[in-house]
Protein backbone atom coordinates (compact mmCIF):
# COMPACT_ATOMS: atom_id res chain seq x y z
CA UNK A 1 0.00 0.00 0.00
CA UNK A 2 1.07 3.43 -0.64
CA UNK A 3 0.28 6.56 1.00
CA UNK A 4 0.86 9.92 -0.39
CA UNK A 5 -0.30 12.86 1.92
CA UNK A 6 -0.08 15.90 3.09
CA UNK A 7 -1.54 16.14 6.86
CA UNK A 8 -5.20 17.66 6.79
CA UNK A 9 -4.81 21.20 7.37
CA UNK A 10 -7.74 21.26 9.76
CA UNK A 11 -7.49 22.34 13.02
CA UNK A 12 -3.74 22.08 14.09
CA UNK A 13 -2.07 25.62 14.35
CA UNK A 14 -0.23 26.95 11.40
CA UNK A 15 3.15 26.32 13.08
CA UNK A 16 2.50 22.91 13.85
CA UNK A 17 1.20 22.10 10.81
CA UNK A 18 3.78 23.47 9.23
CA UNK A 19 6.52 21.48 10.81
CA UNK A 20 4.25 18.59 10.44
CA UNK A 21 3.81 19.04 6.09
CA UNK A 22 8.17 19.53 6.30
CA UNK A 23 8.60 15.94 8.22
CA UNK A 24 6.02 14.47 5.81
CA UNK A 25 7.75 15.79 2.67
CA UNK A 26 11.55 14.71 4.12
CA UNK A 27 9.72 11.24 5.29
CA UNK A 28 8.87 11.25 1.52
CA UNK A 29 12.45 12.35 -0.19
CA UNK A 30 13.99 9.50 1.95
CA UNK A 31 11.70 6.83 0.73
CA UNK A 32 11.91 8.07 -2.90
CA UNK A 33 15.79 7.76 -2.41
CA UNK A 34 15.49 4.49 -1.05
CA UNK A 35 12.85 2.99 -3.58
CA UNK A 36 15.04 4.56 -6.22
CA UNK A 37 17.89 2.02 -5.11
CA UNK A 38 15.50 -0.96 -4.74
CA UNK A 39 14.67 0.41 -8.51
CA UNK A 40 18.40 -0.87 -9.52
CA UNK A 41 17.06 -3.68 -12.09
CA UNK A 42 15.43 -0.44 -14.18
CA UNK A 43 17.74 2.14 -14.37
CA UNK A 44 20.87 0.11 -14.53
CA UNK A 45 19.08 -2.00 -17.82
CA UNK A 46 17.99 1.36 -18.84
CA UNK A 47 21.66 3.08 -18.85
CA UNK A 48 22.72 0.21 -20.58
CA UNK A 49 20.59 0.94 -23.38
CA UNK A 50 21.23 4.11 -23.68
CA UNK A 51 24.79 3.50 -24.00
CA UNK A 52 24.17 0.80 -26.76
CA UNK A 53 21.47 2.59 -28.66
CA UNK A 54 24.00 5.55 -28.87
CA UNK A 55 26.03 3.72 -30.77
CA UNK A 56 23.43 1.67 -32.68
CA UNK A 57 24.09 2.15 -36.51
CA UNK A 58 27.83 2.51 -35.54
CA UNK A 59 30.58 -0.14 -36.48
CA UNK A 60 32.39 0.06 -33.05
CA UNK A 61 29.84 0.81 -30.85
CA UNK A 62 30.43 2.01 -27.42
CA UNK A 63 34.49 1.32 -28.40
CA UNK A 64 33.81 4.79 -30.25
CA UNK A 65 34.05 5.97 -26.48
CA UNK A 66 37.31 4.37 -26.27
CA UNK A 67 38.81 5.08 -29.60
CA UNK A 68 37.46 8.90 -29.17
CA UNK A 69 39.41 9.43 -25.67
CA UNK A 70 42.31 7.69 -26.99
CA UNK A 71 42.46 9.69 -29.73
CA UNK A 72 42.24 12.96 -27.62
CA UNK A 73 44.94 11.47 -25.49
CA UNK A 74 47.70 10.84 -28.27
CA UNK A 75 46.90 14.40 -29.84
CA UNK A 76 47.37 16.18 -26.85
CA UNK A 77 49.85 13.58 -24.53
CA UNK A 78 52.73 14.52 -27.15
CA UNK A 79 51.71 18.47 -28.21
CA UNK A 80 51.56 19.47 -24.15
CA UNK A 81 54.32 17.45 -22.85
CA UNK A 82 56.52 19.66 -25.62
CA UNK A 83 54.51 22.31 -24.66
CA UNK A 84 55.42 22.22 -20.97
CA UNK A 85 59.06 21.02 -21.49
CA UNK A 86 58.24 17.48 -19.86
CA UNK A 87 59.31 13.88 -20.65
CA UNK A 88 56.21 12.66 -22.39
CA UNK A 89 56.93 8.87 -20.71
CA UNK A 90 55.73 11.00 -17.20
CA UNK A 91 53.14 13.47 -18.93
CA UNK A 92 51.33 10.78 -20.84
CA UNK A 93 50.16 8.72 -18.03
CA UNK A 94 49.21 11.48 -16.13
CA UNK A 95 47.36 13.37 -19.25
CA UNK A 96 45.53 10.19 -19.91
CA UNK A 97 43.94 9.44 -16.38
CA UNK A 98 43.17 12.70 -15.85
CA UNK A 99 40.86 13.24 -18.57
CA UNK A 100 39.46 10.08 -18.27
CA UNK A 101 37.97 11.34 -14.80
CA UNK A 102 37.45 14.79 -15.83
CA UNK A 103 35.45 13.12 -18.83
CA UNK A 104 33.73 11.02 -15.86
CA UNK A 105 32.53 14.30 -13.62
CA UNK A 106 31.75 16.34 -16.60
CA UNK A 107 29.95 13.85 -18.06
CA UNK A 108 27.76 13.76 -15.09
CA UNK A 109 27.15 17.01 -14.55
CA UNK A 110 26.16 18.20 -17.85
CA UNK A 111 24.02 14.87 -18.68
CA UNK A 112 22.56 15.65 -14.97
CA UNK A 113 20.75 18.92 -16.23
CA UNK A 114 18.74 16.07 -18.57
CA UNK A 115 18.50 13.62 -15.64
CA UNK A 116 14.53 14.73 -15.54
CA UNK A 117 13.89 16.76 -18.82
CA UNK A 118 14.87 13.95 -20.96
CA UNK A 119 11.98 11.50 -19.22
CA UNK A 120 9.43 14.05 -19.01
CA UNK A 121 6.55 11.34 -20.82
CA UNK A 122 7.91 8.97 -18.44
CA UNK A 123 7.51 11.32 -15.55
CA UNK A 124 4.07 12.82 -16.44
CA UNK A 125 2.43 8.94 -17.17
CA UNK A 126 3.98 7.01 -14.48
CA UNK A 127 5.09 6.61 -10.73
CA UNK A 128 8.83 5.83 -10.42
CA UNK A 129 11.09 7.19 -7.85
CA UNK A 130 12.58 10.79 -8.90
CA UNK A 131 16.06 9.46 -7.68
CA UNK A 132 15.54 6.36 -10.21
CA UNK A 133 16.69 9.07 -13.08
CA UNK A 134 19.63 10.46 -11.18
CA UNK A 135 21.45 6.89 -10.68
CA UNK A 136 20.37 5.94 -14.25
CA UNK A 137 22.55 8.80 -15.25
CA UNK A 138 25.33 8.13 -12.70
CA UNK A 139 25.16 4.44 -13.86
CA UNK A 140 24.98 5.58 -17.34
CA UNK A 141 28.77 7.39 -16.49
CA UNK A 142 29.76 4.48 -14.98
CA UNK A 143 29.45 2.69 -18.27
CA UNK A 144 31.39 4.97 -20.23
CA UNK A 145 34.34 5.67 -17.73
CA UNK A 146 34.27 1.46 -17.85
CA UNK A 147 34.94 1.94 -21.79
CA UNK A 148 37.52 4.60 -21.07
CA UNK A 149 39.35 2.68 -18.19
CA UNK A 150 40.40 0.24 -21.31
CA UNK A 151 42.86 3.07 -22.00
CA UNK A 152 44.77 3.23 -19.21
CA UNK A 153 46.25 -0.65 -19.37
CA UNK A 154 47.03 0.46 -23.36
CA UNK A 155 48.85 3.23 -22.54
CA UNK A 156 50.93 1.92 -19.36
CA UNK A 157 51.40 -1.11 -21.17
CA UNK A 158 52.96 1.11 -24.73
CA UNK A 159 54.84 2.99 -22.46
CA UNK A 160 56.06 -0.35 -20.97
CA UNK A 161 55.29 0.65 -17.67
CA UNK A 162 53.68 -1.85 -15.09
CA UNK A 163 50.04 -2.17 -14.45
CA UNK A 164 49.09 -4.10 -11.26
CA UNK A 165 46.36 -4.24 -8.86
CA UNK A 166 47.38 -1.01 -7.69
CA UNK A 167 44.98 0.44 -9.87
CA UNK A 168 41.96 -1.31 -7.96
CA UNK A 169 43.38 1.36 -5.16
CA UNK A 170 41.22 3.98 -7.18
CA UNK A 171 38.14 1.88 -6.05
CA UNK A 172 37.43 4.05 -3.00
CA UNK A 173 37.66 7.59 -5.23
CA UNK A 174 35.18 6.31 -7.71
CA UNK A 175 32.76 5.73 -5.57
CA UNK A 176 33.06 8.73 -3.51
CA UNK A 177 32.45 10.06 -6.85
CA UNK A 178 29.37 8.80 -7.88
CA UNK A 179 27.91 9.59 -4.30
CA UNK A 180 28.61 13.05 -5.14
CA UNK A 181 27.16 12.39 -8.92
CA UNK A 182 23.77 11.64 -7.71
CA UNK A 183 23.46 14.94 -5.29
CA UNK A 184 25.43 16.41 -8.13
CA UNK A 185 22.23 15.20 -11.02
CA UNK A 186 19.40 15.51 -8.68
CA UNK A 187 20.11 18.97 -7.72
CA UNK A 188 21.40 20.43 -11.47
CA UNK A 189 18.09 18.39 -12.84
CA UNK A 190 15.69 19.72 -10.41
CA UNK A 191 17.60 23.21 -11.54
CA UNK A 192 17.27 22.65 -15.25
CA UNK A 193 13.66 21.51 -15.15
CA UNK A 194 12.81 24.72 -13.41
CA UNK A 195 14.81 27.36 -15.48
CA UNK A 196 15.95 25.98 -18.90
CA UNK A 197 18.97 28.40 -18.87
CA UNK A 198 20.67 26.16 -16.73
CA UNK A 199 21.74 23.18 -19.38
CA UNK A 200 23.58 25.77 -21.59
CA UNK A 201 25.26 27.84 -18.31
CA UNK A 202 26.67 24.51 -16.65
CA UNK A 203 27.74 23.60 -20.73
CA UNK A 204 29.91 26.75 -20.66
CA UNK A 205 31.14 26.49 -17.29
CA UNK A 206 32.06 23.05 -17.53
CA UNK A 207 34.46 24.05 -20.56
CA UNK A 208 35.71 26.96 -18.28
CA UNK A 209 36.47 24.72 -15.71
CA UNK A 210 38.44 21.67 -17.77
CA UNK A 211 41.30 24.49 -18.42
CA UNK A 212 41.42 26.34 -15.01
CA UNK A 213 41.65 22.82 -13.10
CA UNK A 214 44.83 20.78 -13.41
CA UNK A 215 43.52 18.22 -15.75
CA UNK A 216 46.27 18.31 -18.08
CA UNK A 217 48.55 20.51 -16.42
CA UNK A 218 50.36 19.77 -13.02
CA UNK A 219 49.47 22.19 -9.67
CA UNK A 220 52.88 22.05 -9.27
CA UNK A 221 53.47 24.19 -12.70
CA UNK A 222 51.49 27.07 -10.70
CA UNK A 223 55.03 27.75 -8.51
CA UNK A 224 53.60 29.18 -4.92
CA UNK A 225 50.42 29.59 -5.99
CA UNK A 226 49.88 25.74 -6.31
CA UNK A 227 47.96 25.51 -3.44
CA UNK A 228 45.22 27.56 -5.00
CA UNK A 229 45.07 24.82 -7.59
CA UNK A 230 44.92 22.45 -5.14
CA UNK A 231 41.75 23.35 -2.89
CA UNK A 232 40.12 23.21 -6.36
CA UNK A 233 37.22 20.83 -5.11
CA UNK A 234 36.84 19.45 -9.00
CA UNK A 235 41.15 18.91 -8.57
CA UNK A 236 40.45 16.85 -5.55
CA UNK A 237 37.68 15.00 -7.17
CA UNK A 238 40.07 13.68 -9.87
CA UNK A 239 42.84 13.62 -7.42
CA UNK A 240 41.59 10.91 -5.46
CA UNK A 241 41.04 8.71 -8.52
CA UNK A 242 44.07 9.78 -10.77
CA UNK A 243 46.90 9.34 -7.79
CA UNK A 244 46.03 5.67 -6.87
CA UNK A 245 46.51 5.02 -10.77
CA UNK A 246 49.61 6.68 -11.07
CA UNK A 247 50.77 4.87 -7.92
CA UNK A 248 51.22 8.42 -6.01
CA UNK A 249 49.63 9.33 -2.79
CA UNK A 250 46.81 11.75 -3.10
CA UNK A 251 47.83 15.90 -2.28
CA UNK A 252 47.15 16.21 1.72
CA UNK A 253 43.87 18.20 1.10
CA UNK A 254 41.90 16.46 -1.32
CA UNK A 255 40.08 13.74 0.88
CA UNK A 256 39.06 15.76 3.33
CA UNK A 257 38.24 18.64 0.31
CA UNK A 258 36.06 16.13 -1.46
CA UNK A 259 34.57 14.51 1.91
CA UNK A 260 33.33 18.03 2.92
CA UNK A 261 31.85 18.26 -0.58
CA UNK A 262 30.09 15.20 -0.22
CA UNK A 263 28.64 16.00 3.11
CA UNK A 264 27.66 19.39 2.32
CA UNK A 265 26.31 18.98 -1.04
CA UNK A 266 24.34 16.11 0.00
CA UNK A 267 22.61 18.19 2.54
CA UNK A 268 21.98 20.93 0.52
CA UNK A 269 20.99 18.93 -2.29
CA UNK A 270 18.55 16.38 -0.21
CA UNK A 271 17.06 19.67 1.29
CA UNK A 272 15.99 21.28 -2.12
CA UNK A 273 15.23 17.41 -3.14
CA UNK A 274 12.79 17.50 -0.68
CA UNK A 275 11.52 20.65 -0.45
CA UNK A 276 10.58 20.86 -4.66
CA UNK A 277 10.79 16.91 -5.61
CA UNK A 278 6.65 16.98 -6.06
CA UNK A 279 7.12 20.30 -8.48
CA UNK A 280 9.41 18.11 -10.47
CA UNK A 281 6.55 16.59 -12.22
CA UNK A 282 4.78 19.84 -13.15
CA UNK A 283 7.94 21.61 -14.19
CA UNK A 284 9.52 19.23 -16.63
CA UNK B 1 -7.85 -5.76 -2.74
CA UNK B 2 -6.82 -2.97 -4.78
CA UNK B 3 -8.61 0.21 -3.67
CA UNK B 4 -8.07 4.30 -4.42
CA UNK B 5 -8.66 6.83 -1.78
CA UNK B 6 -8.73 10.56 -2.35
CA UNK B 7 -9.28 12.87 1.14
CA UNK B 8 -10.18 16.14 0.36
CA UNK B 9 -7.26 16.55 -2.63
CA UNK B 10 -6.65 19.44 -3.61
CA UNK B 11 -4.11 20.37 -6.75
CA UNK B 12 -2.62 23.10 -7.35
CA UNK B 13 -0.19 23.83 -10.03
CA UNK B 14 1.85 27.24 -10.99
CA UNK B 15 1.50 28.23 -14.95
CA UNK B 16 5.23 28.80 -16.42
CA UNK B 17 5.37 30.58 -19.62
CA UNK B 18 8.26 30.90 -22.00
CA UNK B 19 9.41 33.95 -19.74
CA UNK B 20 8.57 33.57 -16.12
CA UNK B 21 10.84 29.90 -16.26
CA UNK B 22 14.06 31.87 -17.27
CA UNK B 23 16.71 32.45 -14.86
CA UNK B 24 17.16 36.02 -15.96
CA UNK B 25 13.78 37.28 -15.04
CA UNK B 26 14.13 35.33 -11.98
CA UNK B 27 17.24 37.15 -11.13
CA UNK B 28 16.41 40.28 -12.42
CA UNK B 29 13.05 40.02 -10.16
CA UNK B 30 14.60 39.50 -6.71
CA UNK B 31 16.90 42.77 -7.99
CA UNK B 32 15.08 45.10 -8.65
CA UNK B 33 11.72 44.68 -6.45
CA UNK B 34 8.86 46.67 -7.71
CA UNK B 35 6.94 45.85 -10.72
CA UNK B 36 9.56 42.84 -12.24
CA UNK B 37 9.10 41.08 -8.70
CA UNK B 38 5.36 41.09 -9.19
CA UNK B 39 5.47 39.91 -12.36
CA UNK B 40 7.38 36.93 -11.89
CA UNK B 41 6.35 35.78 -8.23
CA UNK B 42 2.71 36.30 -8.67
CA UNK B 43 2.83 33.32 -10.99
CA UNK B 44 -0.78 32.15 -12.59
CA UNK B 45 -1.97 29.25 -10.12
CA UNK B 46 -4.41 27.08 -11.30
CA UNK B 47 -6.26 25.21 -9.11
CA UNK B 48 -7.00 21.77 -11.40
CA UNK B 49 -8.62 19.48 -8.68
CA UNK B 50 -10.75 21.42 -5.40
CA UNK B 51 -11.22 19.42 -2.69
CA UNK B 52 -11.88 16.01 -4.27
CA UNK B 53 -13.04 13.33 -1.30
CA UNK B 54 -13.81 9.68 -3.81
CA UNK B 55 -13.25 6.08 -2.75
CA UNK B 56 -13.24 3.76 -5.66
CA UNK B 57 -13.24 -0.06 -4.61
CA UNK B 58 -12.60 -3.49 -6.00
CA UNK B 59 -14.63 -4.09 -8.64
CA UNK B 60 -15.15 -0.97 -9.67
CA UNK B 61 -15.41 0.58 -13.33
CA UNK B 62 -15.64 4.05 -12.92
CA UNK B 63 -16.69 6.48 -15.85
CA UNK B 64 -15.18 10.02 -15.55
CA UNK B 65 -17.06 12.68 -16.95
CA UNK B 66 -16.36 16.19 -17.72
CA UNK B 67 -16.22 19.27 -20.00
CA UNK B 68 -12.45 19.88 -21.13
CA UNK B 69 -10.31 21.39 -18.91
CA UNK B 70 -12.32 20.20 -15.71
CA UNK B 71 -9.47 18.27 -14.18
CA UNK B 72 -10.53 14.88 -15.56
CA UNK B 73 -6.59 14.14 -16.79
CA UNK B 74 -5.11 15.90 -13.84
CA UNK B 75 -7.54 13.31 -11.54
CA UNK B 76 -5.77 10.62 -13.06
CA UNK B 77 -2.52 11.35 -12.73
CA UNK B 78 -3.30 12.06 -9.04
CA UNK B 79 -4.44 8.66 -9.20
CA UNK B 80 -1.85 7.16 -10.60
CA UNK B 81 0.40 8.76 -8.01
CA UNK B 82 2.50 11.08 -10.74
CA UNK B 83 1.01 14.37 -9.11
CA UNK B 84 0.99 14.57 -5.45
CA UNK B 85 -1.80 16.54 -3.75
CA UNK B 86 -1.05 20.23 -2.83
CA UNK B 87 -3.92 19.43 0.10
CA UNK B 88 -5.38 16.42 0.81
CA UNK B 89 -4.29 12.65 0.60
CA UNK B 90 -3.88 10.04 -1.72
CA UNK B 91 -4.02 6.21 -0.76
CA UNK B 92 -3.77 3.65 -2.58
CA UNK B 93 -2.94 -0.45 -2.57
CA UNK B 94 -2.60 -2.97 -6.14
CA UNK B 95 -0.14 -1.92 -8.92
CA UNK B 96 -1.28 0.86 -10.68
CA UNK B 97 -1.19 1.19 -14.77
CA UNK B 98 -1.87 4.04 -17.06
CA UNK B 99 -2.54 3.68 -20.29
CA UNK B 100 -2.83 8.10 -20.87
CA UNK B 101 -0.18 7.99 -23.81
CA UNK B 102 0.29 4.64 -25.94
CA UNK B 103 3.48 5.85 -26.94
CA UNK B 104 5.00 5.58 -23.71
CA UNK B 105 8.66 4.85 -23.32
CA UNK B 106 8.76 3.60 -26.72
CA UNK B 107 12.49 4.44 -27.94
CA UNK B 108 12.87 4.98 -32.01
CA UNK B 109 16.26 3.81 -31.83
CA UNK B 110 15.32 0.32 -30.32
CA UNK B 111 13.77 -2.15 -32.09
CA UNK B 112 10.51 -3.17 -31.78
CA UNK B 113 11.18 -6.77 -29.48
CA UNK B 114 14.00 -3.81 -27.37
CA UNK B 115 10.73 -1.63 -27.18
CA UNK B 116 8.28 -4.50 -25.96
CA UNK B 117 10.52 -5.33 -22.62
CA UNK B 118 11.25 -0.84 -22.15
CA UNK B 119 7.72 -0.39 -22.23
CA UNK B 120 7.22 -3.38 -19.42
CA UNK B 121 10.20 -1.90 -17.56
CA UNK B 122 8.08 1.60 -16.91
CA UNK B 123 5.40 -0.58 -16.47
CA UNK B 124 7.40 -1.88 -13.57
CA UNK B 125 7.66 -5.71 -14.87
CA UNK B 126 11.04 -6.98 -14.76
CA UNK B 127 13.02 -7.98 -18.02
CA UNK B 128 12.64 -11.62 -16.88
CA UNK B 129 9.36 -11.53 -16.42
CA UNK B 130 8.58 -9.68 -19.82
CA UNK B 131 10.81 -12.20 -22.17
CA UNK B 132 8.34 -14.71 -21.53
CA UNK B 133 5.31 -12.82 -22.66
CA UNK B 134 7.23 -11.47 -25.77
CA UNK B 135 5.94 -14.01 -28.51
CA UNK B 136 2.64 -13.41 -27.46
CA UNK B 137 2.91 -9.83 -27.75
CA UNK B 138 4.89 -10.16 -31.38
CA UNK B 139 1.99 -12.27 -32.15
CA UNK B 140 -0.63 -10.02 -31.01
CA UNK B 141 0.78 -7.14 -33.07
CA UNK B 142 1.36 -8.67 -36.60
CA UNK B 143 4.15 -7.10 -36.98
CA UNK B 144 6.41 -9.90 -38.30
CA UNK B 145 9.73 -8.82 -39.61
CA UNK B 146 9.34 -5.53 -38.25
CA UNK B 147 9.84 -6.35 -34.95
CA UNK B 148 13.50 -6.51 -35.26
CA UNK B 149 13.53 -3.31 -37.07
CA UNK B 150 14.02 -0.02 -35.01
CA UNK B 151 10.61 1.55 -33.89
CA UNK B 152 11.62 4.91 -36.18
CA UNK B 153 10.96 3.13 -39.34
CA UNK B 154 7.14 2.28 -38.10
CA UNK B 155 4.22 3.96 -39.40
CA UNK B 156 1.96 5.41 -37.01
CA UNK B 157 -0.66 2.38 -36.94
CA UNK B 158 2.25 0.06 -36.65
CA UNK B 159 3.96 2.00 -33.75
CA UNK B 160 0.24 1.92 -31.70
CA UNK B 161 -0.28 -1.49 -32.61
CA UNK B 162 3.08 -2.30 -30.71
CA UNK B 163 2.34 0.09 -27.74
CA UNK B 164 -1.01 -1.25 -27.14
CA UNK B 165 -0.41 -4.99 -27.43
CA UNK B 166 2.61 -4.47 -24.92
CA UNK B 167 0.44 -2.26 -22.45
CA UNK B 168 -2.41 -4.71 -22.12
CA UNK B 169 -0.08 -8.15 -21.59
CA UNK B 170 -0.05 -7.72 -18.14
CA UNK B 171 -3.04 -6.50 -16.45
CA UNK B 172 -2.36 -4.23 -13.57
CA UNK B 173 -4.75 -3.80 -10.59
CA UNK B 174 -5.96 -0.57 -11.49
CA UNK B 175 -6.24 0.42 -14.38
CA UNK B 176 -6.34 3.94 -15.69
CA UNK B 177 -7.19 5.08 -18.92
CA UNK B 178 -7.43 8.39 -20.89
CA UNK B 179 -9.86 8.06 -24.11
CA UNK B 180 -10.12 5.12 -26.07
CA UNK B 181 -7.28 3.78 -28.06
CA UNK B 182 -7.74 4.63 -31.37
CA UNK B 183 -5.91 1.54 -32.89
CA UNK B 184 -5.19 1.14 -36.28
CA UNK B 185 -7.33 -0.04 -39.42
CA UNK B 186 -10.84 -1.82 -38.36
CA UNK B 187 -9.45 -5.31 -38.42
CA UNK B 188 -7.33 -4.46 -35.92
CA UNK B 189 -9.88 -2.36 -34.03
CA UNK B 190 -11.47 -5.29 -33.23
CA UNK B 191 -8.80 -7.57 -32.51
CA UNK B 192 -8.12 -4.55 -30.09
CA UNK B 193 -11.59 -4.54 -28.44
CA UNK B 194 -11.59 -7.99 -27.62
CA UNK B 195 -8.14 -8.10 -25.97
CA UNK B 196 -9.01 -5.24 -24.31
CA UNK B 197 -12.40 -6.44 -22.59
CA UNK B 198 -10.47 -9.55 -21.47
CA UNK B 199 -7.95 -6.78 -19.95
CA UNK B 200 -10.08 -4.58 -18.23
CA UNK B 201 -11.99 -8.28 -17.07
CA UNK B 202 -8.87 -8.81 -15.58
CA UNK B 203 -8.12 -5.94 -13.69
CA UNK B 204 -9.99 -4.82 -10.42
CA UNK B 205 -10.47 -1.49 -10.96
CA UNK B 206 -10.77 0.42 -14.33
CA UNK B 207 -10.95 4.25 -14.17
CA UNK B 208 -11.75 5.52 -17.88
CA UNK B 209 -11.97 9.45 -18.81
CA UNK B 210 -14.12 9.60 -21.73
CA UNK B 211 -16.85 12.12 -23.75
CA UNK B 212 -18.65 8.73 -25.41
CA UNK B 213 -21.21 8.15 -23.05
CA UNK B 214 -21.97 5.21 -25.00
CA UNK B 215 -18.42 3.71 -24.24
CA UNK B 216 -18.80 4.54 -20.79
CA UNK B 217 -22.43 3.05 -20.03
CA UNK B 218 -20.85 -0.20 -22.21
CA UNK B 219 -17.88 -0.24 -20.01
CA UNK B 220 -18.69 1.38 -16.43
CA UNK B 221 -20.60 0.86 -13.46
CA UNK B 222 -20.03 4.11 -12.14
CA UNK B 223 -19.60 7.45 -13.05
CA UNK B 224 -17.46 10.50 -11.60
CA UNK B 225 -19.04 14.28 -12.64
CA UNK B 226 -16.33 17.06 -12.07
CA UNK B 227 -16.52 20.32 -13.11
CA UNK B 228 -14.21 23.20 -12.52
CA UNK B 229 -11.89 19.90 -10.01
CA UNK B 230 -14.68 19.96 -8.44
CA UNK B 231 -16.53 16.69 -7.78
CA UNK B 232 -20.24 17.22 -8.74
CA UNK B 233 -21.84 13.74 -8.66
CA UNK B 234 -20.40 10.05 -7.95
CA UNK B 235 -23.57 7.39 -8.43
CA UNK B 236 -24.13 4.76 -10.55
CA UNK B 237 -23.16 5.77 -14.50
CA UNK B 238 -26.91 6.36 -15.60
CA UNK B 239 -27.84 8.67 -13.14
CA UNK B 240 -24.46 10.42 -13.62
CA UNK B 241 -24.38 10.98 -17.49
CA UNK B 242 -28.31 11.84 -16.72
CA UNK B 243 -27.28 14.41 -14.29
CA UNK B 244 -24.22 15.37 -16.71
CA UNK B 245 -26.26 15.75 -19.60
CA UNK B 246 -29.24 17.58 -18.11
CA UNK B 247 -26.98 20.24 -16.88
CA UNK B 248 -25.13 20.90 -20.30
CA UNK B 249 -28.47 21.58 -21.91
CA UNK B 250 -29.22 24.59 -19.01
Amino acid sequence: MSVVASPPPDEIAPAAAERRARAARYARARADLAEGLRAAWLWQALAAQDVRLRYRRSMLGPLWLTLSTAVMVAAMGFLYARLFGMDAHAYIPFLSTGLIVWQFISGIVAEGCQTFLDVQSIIQQTKIPYSAHAYRSVYRNILVLAHNMIIVPAVFGILGQPVGWRVLAMLPGVAVLCVNGVWMSLLVGMASARFRDIPPIVANVLQLLFFVTPVFWKPESLGRWRTVAEYNPLFAAIDVVRAPLLDQTPAPHSWPILAGLTVGGGAVAFVLFARFRSRIAYWV
Amino acid sequence: MAFLALRDVTVEFPIYQGSSRSLKKAIVASSTGGNLARDALDRVQVRALDGLTLDIADGDRVGLIGPNGSGKTTLLKVLGGVYEPSRGQMLSSGRVSSLLDVSLGLNPEATGRENIVLRGMYMGIRPRDMRPRIEDVAAFTELGPYLDMPVRTYSAGMMIRLAFATSTCIPPDVLLMDEWLAAGDAHFLEKAQRRMEDFVRRSSIMVLASHSMDLLKRWCNKGVYIRHGKLIAYEAIDAVIAIYQEQRQR
